[in-house]
């Protein structure tokens, strides 16, 4: 109870698969906040269980020891509110709906609020709105993205779960995706009453691009070791990415990075 | 109009010309064959004398088939009804699972034809064991195939529905159902010819009509034109059965990679 702001605190969080020959651990005693409203995201090199910390804190596995408060409940609760929309890196639509009836899915699910989500704005909020029809194979990556972005919000949650949601799309449509999803967060309210979005990159440049708030996963098992604060203005544009103060915190997070690779 | 006709009689050139030429080659050189050995009618028939034993009474011949054809869907809609209900089970329960796949297994390498004659001893001689037969030998292959589209998900969407506490009933219309429909659809290429064997080794058994018992009684007799016309038919059914199974999945799988990538 020690800080009402924060909308997720993790505990001590440690996970161990013990299905493989070994036991494998795959992060220790990870223990932080993420406050109402933020974007934080989640760097680390491949394996040091960023995806495996996602899905914990979703409710989609429990963890070994310690425990995630949402709202100071269990992830279980948050789900049963559908308060937690999630997107993965791929966008894992279902292929015989059409992009609106993909869209629509979490509204069908039971016990789904209608917060009158009007599947037709949030169509037009991600660019989609002449595609209401098509089929996913009809469309490139990136479009299927922002079906999958448009899905997750279709409950309205208040916590967004992103695990490397641009990780299989082309650079020039990765980037742009980036500043896109930016915009799309920012047009949900006010910056009082944004979502929550926990996004996990392995790039430094979206790291920086996108958060209030860069936590750094390194080793193995994985532990936090550092916790950056960007305080770069918004909204942000492409040309940040050429700022002095970017280049900063790019460096920073490289050498905070160095030796990762395991 | 005129470019979708054009495009009709372009797909019959593309698509029917080559196996009809191949048919065409393969009955010249029977008739070649028969008459050129002269080869007795009582041991194989030229085409033309199968010919001329089914034109002289074709009916007889669709009749027949008709209840060949009967049977074998309603032991194939038997068959896949209770191989999909328990698939259902069985995708739901590890413990059923382990416990239903060995029998399902052991089923599978027994040759079931092999239950025939008894199947007259316990169902007698009506449409039953002919049902029954049909349906058993559906049941195997409906069953893996069925088990494995409904396991076969995107584990995407599967965790994303159950990140919204969605309901086993409810992942399973939504996601599952749809998911297996290209296992079952061709899990049906399979099933629906072996209904068909099922069918007719029932009817040699048990039978007094369907074209499993004309073929059985012609042999009986040595009438081969009668049993090959009976053979004949059989085949065209089995094309007819699977011109209608393409179509049907054109339909409902045309978002289904296998479905596009033949457009
Ligand atoms: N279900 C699982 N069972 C066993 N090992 C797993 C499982 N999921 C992930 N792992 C292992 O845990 C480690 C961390 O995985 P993951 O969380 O996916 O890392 P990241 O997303 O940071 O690349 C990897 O070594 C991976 O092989
Ligand atoms: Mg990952």
């Amino acid at each position: 109870m020690a800080n009402e702001t924060q909308h997720v605190r993790l505990h001590g969080l440690s996970h161990v698969f013990a299905d493989g020959r070994e036991p494998l651990r795959v992060f220790d005693d990870v223990s932080t906040g993420m406050p109402r409203g933020q974007f934080t995201s989640i760097i680390g090199p491949s394996g040091c269980g960023k995806s495996t910390l996602l899905r914990i804190v979703g409710g989609l596995l429990e963890p070994s020891a310690g425990e995630v408060r949402i709202d100071g409940a269990r992830p279980r609760a948050a789900q049963r509110r559908h308060d937690i929309g999630i997107v993965f890196q791929e966008p894992a639509l279902l292929p015989w709906r059409t992009v609106a009836a993909n869209v629509r899915l979490p509204l069908e699910i039971d016990g789904a609020r209608r917060r009158g989500t009007d599947v037709e704005s949030l169509l037009d909020l991600v660019g989609l709105g002449e595609f209401r029809d098509y089929y996913p194979h009809q469309l490139s990556g990136g479009m299927r993205q922002r079906v999958a972005i448009a899905r997750a919000l279709a409950v309205d949650p208040a916590l967004l779960l992103m695990d490397e949601p641009f990780g299989a799309l082309d650079e020039i449509t990765r980037t742009a995706m980036r500043y896109e999803l930016l915009r799309i967060w920012a047009s949900q309210a006010e910056a009082a009453t944004r979502k929550t979005v926990l996004f996990v990159t392995h790039s430094i440049t979206e790291a920086i691009v996108m958060s209030d708030r860069i936590v750094v996963i390194n080793g193995r098992p994985g532990r936090i070791v550092a916790d950056v604060a960007v305080e770069l203005p918004r909204p942000r544009t492409q040309e940040i990415e050429r700022s002095a103060p970017f280049l900063d915190y790019a460096d920073h997070l490289r050498s905070l990075l160095v030796g990762a690779v395991a | 109009m005129n470019g979708r006709l054009r495009g009709i009689v372009r797909g019959l050139v593309t698509y029917g010309l080559p196996p009809a030429i191949a048919f065409a080659v393969v009955i010249g050189a029977w008739e070649a064959y028969v008459s050129w050995r002269d080869v007795s009618i009582l041991v194989v028939p030229a085409p033309s004398d199968v010919w001329e034993r089914f034109v002289d009474d074709p009916g007889y011949f669709w009749e027949q088939g008709w209840w060949t054809l009967y049977e074998a869907t309603l032991g194939l809609i038997f068959g896949t009804t209770v191989a999909v209900a328990l698939a259902i089970v069985m995708a739901h329960s590890r413990p059923v699972e382990r416990g239903l796949l060995p029998l399902a297994i052991a089923m599978k390498v027994t040759p079931l034809v092999a239950i025939g004659p008894v199947l007259i001893v316990i169902f007698g001689f009506g449409t039953t064991p002919k049902i029954f037969l049909a349906a058993l030998l559906c049941f195997f292959p409906m069953l893996v195939n069925a088990l494995t589209g409904f396991r076969d998900v995107d584990p995407g969407a599967l965790e994303f529905m159950r990140s919204l506490r969605a309901s086993p009933w409810s992942i399973f219309w939504k996601l599952r159902a749809p998911s297996s429909l290209p296992y079952v659809i061709s899990a049906l290429r399979i099933t629906y010819p072996l209904a068909l064997v099922g069918a007719v080794i029932a009817e040699w058994f048990t039978g007094n009509r369907g074209l499993g018992y004309v073929v059985y009684s012609a042999a009986q007799n040595l009438r081969t034109p009668e049993l090959f016309s009976a053979i004949a038919v059989l085949a065209l059914i089995g094309v007819a059965i699977n011109i209608a199974l393409s179509l049907l999945e054109r339909r409902l799988l045309f978002w289904h990679e296998s479905v596009r990538s033949t457009r």
